[in-house]
C-alpha cells in the first residue's frame, strides 16, 4: 500500500499487519541477526518437540508440535536466506532506528518494575516507574512529572482496586488498612 | 420469541446498557488516541473483567470494539495519524479534507457511514450465523483442522507482508499454544524440563505483550511528535451527501463483512481493500483520490465497521476468530466457561442474540458519541505521548499480573513484548501469532481425532478429504492460498499469459 518510508513518517509502520514494518527490497540493521535467532530457536523447539513422542504415532502428543516447529524451522530458514541476500538500508543505523537508547532504557525500567513489584509493592514501584519514564520521555520539569505521575497513579489505583477489584502485591504499603479507613470515612459521611 | 427476548436483554437491563455506553465512549477515545488500540484495550480488559459475570464483561468489550474501530478515523482526519490500524486508509483522503477546512464534514460523513457499515455487518451476522452454525454441525474434525490452517494462512497472505513470515508467525503461535501438559496424554510438551513451563504460557500474557507493550515500545520512536490543532465546523452531513454514496457504501460494506468473516482478517485489512475497490469503481471522483475524495472516506469507514459484525460470524459459529479482537473475546468466553462453536449456538442461543443486541446498541451509541463531544475530544487527543506510553505499560503489567497473580506471567508478557517489537520492526505479522495461540488446542485435538478415526492411516485420511465436498473445497482453498504466493504461481501465470498472447 504505502512504501516503508512514508509509513515511518505517518506512524503507521508496524502498527498493524496491514502495514508491516521493514523494507520491501532492503534489510534493516540487525534483521539478519534476528532471522538467525529465529532459525536457532526454531531448531531448538523442533528438537524438543521430537523428544515428546518421536515418530511413534501420528496421533501422538508430539505430532502437531513437531509439525509446527518443523514449519517454523523451514520458514525461518527461508526468511534468513532471503534477508541475507538483500542489500543493507543505507540510511539506518542500529543504535538510532532499531534500538535507540530511549527504548533500551524503558525496557530496562520495565524489567526493574517486574523485579521490584513483589518486595516493594504496587504503589511505590508504579510511582517510581511512572516518574522515571515520564521524566525521561517528556523532559519536563520535576513538578510536572511528579504531579502527572502521582495523579494518574491514584486514578488507576482507584479504578482497578475498587471497580475491577484487582489485587496487586501490597509490599511495604499497608493497603488494606488504607482502604478500611476510606470505607469508614465514606460510611460515616453517608 | 426467545431470540427476541435475549436480543433485548441489553435494553432491559440499565446496568448492561450503561456498560455498553461506557465501553463505546471509551472505545471512541481508545481508538482515537494514537498509541492506544482496540486489541490492546480489549486484551488488557479481559484480565480485569474475568471476575465479572459474562454479560457485563462482554457488553464492555463490545462497546470498546465498536467504538474503537470508528474512533481511529478522528485522528486520521485531524492529525494524519491513524489512531487505530483500521483507520490507516481513512487518513489518505480524510487529512487532505481537513487541510481544506472540511474537517467537520469529513468527521460527519465518517460517523454516519461507520454507523451504516456497522449496521449492515450486524444484520449480516444475525441473518447468516444461524445457518452457518447449522451447517457447521456436519463438520468433521478434519474440516476444523483445515479451517484452522486456512485461517492462519489467510492472515499471512492478506496482510501486505510476506507469506513466509506470516506462516512462521502462525506456526510460532501454534507452538506457543502447545507448551505445557498435553491434555490427552499428560505428557509435558515443549517445556524444556522446566517446572515453570508445565502449566503452559498464559495466552493473555502473550496477547498483552504482543499488542500492548510491543506497540508502546514502537510508539517510543515517535514520542516527540507534537499534536496539531484543527478547526471544526458543521458535523452532521446533509442527506444528499449520504444518499449519493449509498451504492458505494453497500459494496464496501459487503467487502467489510466478507473480509471480517474470513478467519483472522479484520477491519484494518478490510478498510485497505475497500479503499482499493473504491478507487477502481469510482470513475470520475469530484476530487482525485489521495487529495480529499469523499469516496476515499466512505469506503474504508463502512468496511471496517461492517467487518466487526463479520468477525463474529466464524467466532460464534465455529469457534474460529474472525480477527484479533474476536480472538481475544474467545479467550474471554473460555475464561467464563463457555466454548464458542456450533454447540454454543444450539445450547445457548441467548448468548448469540445477546451479543447481536449489544452490537446494535454499541453501534447506536457510536453514532451518538460520534456526532457530539468534539470539543472534549480535541482536548483529550492532545495528551502527550510521553505520559501516555508509560501509562499503557503500567496497565499492561497490571493486566498480565492480575489474571493469575503471578510474576512469571509479567515476565512472559515483557518477553513477548520485546519479541513482538522486533517482529514489528522487521515486518513479521503479529495477527497469525495470536490466531495460532488461540487455535492451537482446536487444531491439535481435531488432528488427533481425525487421524485416530482413520486408524492412523494417512492414505485413508486423504481419501476422506477427497471424497467429502466440504473437506475438498477447504483443502483446495489451503493449496490455492499457499500456491498463489509461491514461485509456482508466477510460473503458471507466465505460461498462461504467454498462451493468451500467442493464440
Amino acid at each position: 500500500m504505502t512504501d516503508p518510508e512514508t509509513r515511518a513518517n505517518d506512524h503507521t509502520e508496524g502498527l498493524s499487519d496491514a502495514t508491516p514494518g521493514g523494507f520491501a527490497k532492503e534489510r534493516r540493521p540487525g534483521e539478519v541477526a534476528f532471522a538467525v535467532f529465529l532459525v536457532l530457536a526454531s531448531l531448538g523447539l523442533l528438537w524438543n518437540a521430537y523428544g515428546i513422542s518421536g515418530f511413534r504415532a501420528l496421533s501422538g502428543a508430539g505430532s502437531v508440535p513437531m509439525a509446527t516447529t518443523a514449519v517454523m524451522a523451514v520458514t525461518s530458514l527461508l526468511v534468513l536466506i532471503r534477508t541475507a541476500a538483500r542489500p543493507k538500508v543505507a540510511s539506518e543505523t542500529f543504535g538510532r532506528d532499531i534500538l535507540p537508547p530511549t527504548i533500551i532504557f524503558v525496557a530496562l525500567l520495565l524489567v526493574a518494575y517486574g523485579v521490584a513489584l513483589r518486595p516493594l509493592g504496587f504503589l511505590p514501584t508504579s510511582a517510581l516507574f511512572l516518574i522515571a519514564a515520564i521524566k525521561l520521555l517528556s523532559r519536563r520539569s520535576w513538578v510536572f512529572t511528579v504531579t502527572v505521575a502521582l495523579a494518574s497513579l491514584v486514578v488507576i489505583w482507584l479504578v482497578f482496586r475498587i471497580v475491577f477489584t484487582v489485587l496487586m502485591p501490597p509490599g511495604i504499603v499497608p493497603e488494606a488498612e488504607v482502604i478500611q479507613i476510606l470505607r469508614n470515612l465514606t460510611n460515616r459521611g453517608g | 420469541m426467545d431470540a427476541l427476548l435475549s436480543f433485548l436483554t441489553v435494553f432491559s437491563q440499565p446496568e448492561l446498557l450503561l456498560l455498553v455506553a461506557i465501553g463505546t465512549f471509551a472505545g471512541v477515545y481508545v481508538g482515537a488516541i494514537p498509541g492506544l488500540s482496540v486489541t490492546m484495550a480489549v486484551s488488557i480488559l479481559i484480565s480485569f473483567t474475568f471476575s465479572w459475570e459474562v454479560y457485563p464483561a462482554i457488553s464492555l468489550m463490545i462497546g470498546i470494539y465498536m467504538g474503537g474501530v470508528y474512533g481511529g478515523s478522528r485522528t486520521a482526519i485531524l492529525l494524519n495519524i491513524p489512531g487505530a490500524p483500521s483507520a490507516i486508509a481513512t487518513a489518505l483522503d480524510g487529512y487532505p479534507m481537513a487541510q481544506r477546512g472540511e474537517a467537520g464534514t469529513a468527521i460527519g460523513v465518517t460517523t454516519v457511514m461507520s454507523f451504516f457499515g456497522g449496521f449492515l455487518g450486524i444484520a449480516f451476522l444475525a441473518a447468516a450465523a444461524p445457518f452457518v452454525s447449522d451447517f457447521a454441525l456436519g463438520f468433521q474434525p478434519r474440516d476444523y483442522l483445515l479451517l484452522a490452517v486456512l485461517g492462519i494462512l489467510l492472515v499471512g497472505s492478506l496482510s501486505t507482508g510476506s507469506l513466509v513470515k506470516g506462516i512462521f508467525a502462525g506456526a510460532l503461535g501454534l507452538a506457543v499454544g502447545a507448551v505445557g501438559m498435553d491434555p490427552l496424554t499428560f505428557t509435558p510438551r515443549l517445556t524444556f524440563d522446566l517446572p515453570l513451563l508445565r502449566g503452559g504460557i498464559s495466552f493473555i500474557a502473550v496477547m498483552i505483550g504482543m499488542f500492548g507493550v510491543s506497540e508502546a515500545l514502537m510508539q517510543l520512536h515517535h514520542v516527540d511528535t507534537p499534536a496539531i490543532k484543527q478547526k471544526i465546523g458543521r458535523i452532521v452531513p446533509s442527506w444528499s451527501t449520504v444518499r449519493k454514496h449509498l451504492p458505494l457504501s453497500l459494496q464496501t460494506s459487503t467487502i467489510g463483512v466478507i473480509i471480517g468473516a474470513l478467519p483472522g482478517t479484520g477491519g484494518d485489512i478490510a478498510a485497505l481493500m475497500a479503499y482499493d475497490h473504491a478507487k477502481r469503481v469510482t470513475k470520475a471522483p469530484k476530487v482525485p483520490f489521495g487529495q480529499g475524495a469523499m469516496e476515499g472516506l466512505v469506503a474504508p469507514e463502512t468496511a471496517n465497521n461492517a467487518a466487526v459484525g463479520g468477525a463474529f460470524i466464524p467466532m460464534m459459529t465455529l469457534g474460529i476468530p474472525g480477527d484479533a479482537v474476536t480472538a481475544i473475546m474467545i479467550g474471554a468466553l473460555f475464561i467464563h466457561g463457555l466454548n464458542p462453536g456450533p454447540m454454543l449456538m444450539i445450547d445457548q442461543p441467548d448468548m448469540f442474540w445477546f451479543i447481536v443486541g449489544a452490537l446494535v446498541t454499541a453501534n447506536c451509541f457510536m453514532l451518538l458519541f460520534g456526532l457530539t463531544g468534539i470539543r472534549l475530544f480535541t482536548k483529550i487527543v492532545e495528551m502527550p505521548r510521553a505520559v501516555l506510553i508509560p501509562l499503557i505499560m503500567l496497565l499492561s503489567i497490571v493486566g498480565a499480573y492480575a489474571v493469575n497473580n503471578s510474576i512469571s506471567d509479567v515476565y512472559w508478557m515483557l518477553g513477548f513484548g520485546v519479541f513482538g517489537y522486533f517482529m514489528r520492526l522487521y515486518g513479521y505479522p503479529l495477527g497469525p501469532v495470536i490466531l495460532g495461540v488461540i487455535l492451537s488446542r482446536l487444531l491439535d485435538e481435531n488432528w488427533r481425532r481425525a487421524i485416530i478415526s482413520e486408524r492412523e492411516d494417512l492414505g485413508r485420511f486423504f481419501e476422506g478429504i477427497v471424497t467429502s465436498p466440504l473437506s475438498l473445497a477447504l483443502f483446495l482453498g489451503v493449496i490455492l492460498v499457499f500456491g498463489s504466493q509461491t514461485p509456482i504461481w508466477t510460473w503458471v501465470k507466465r505460461i498462461l499469459t504467454r498462451r493468451t498472447e500467442q493464440p
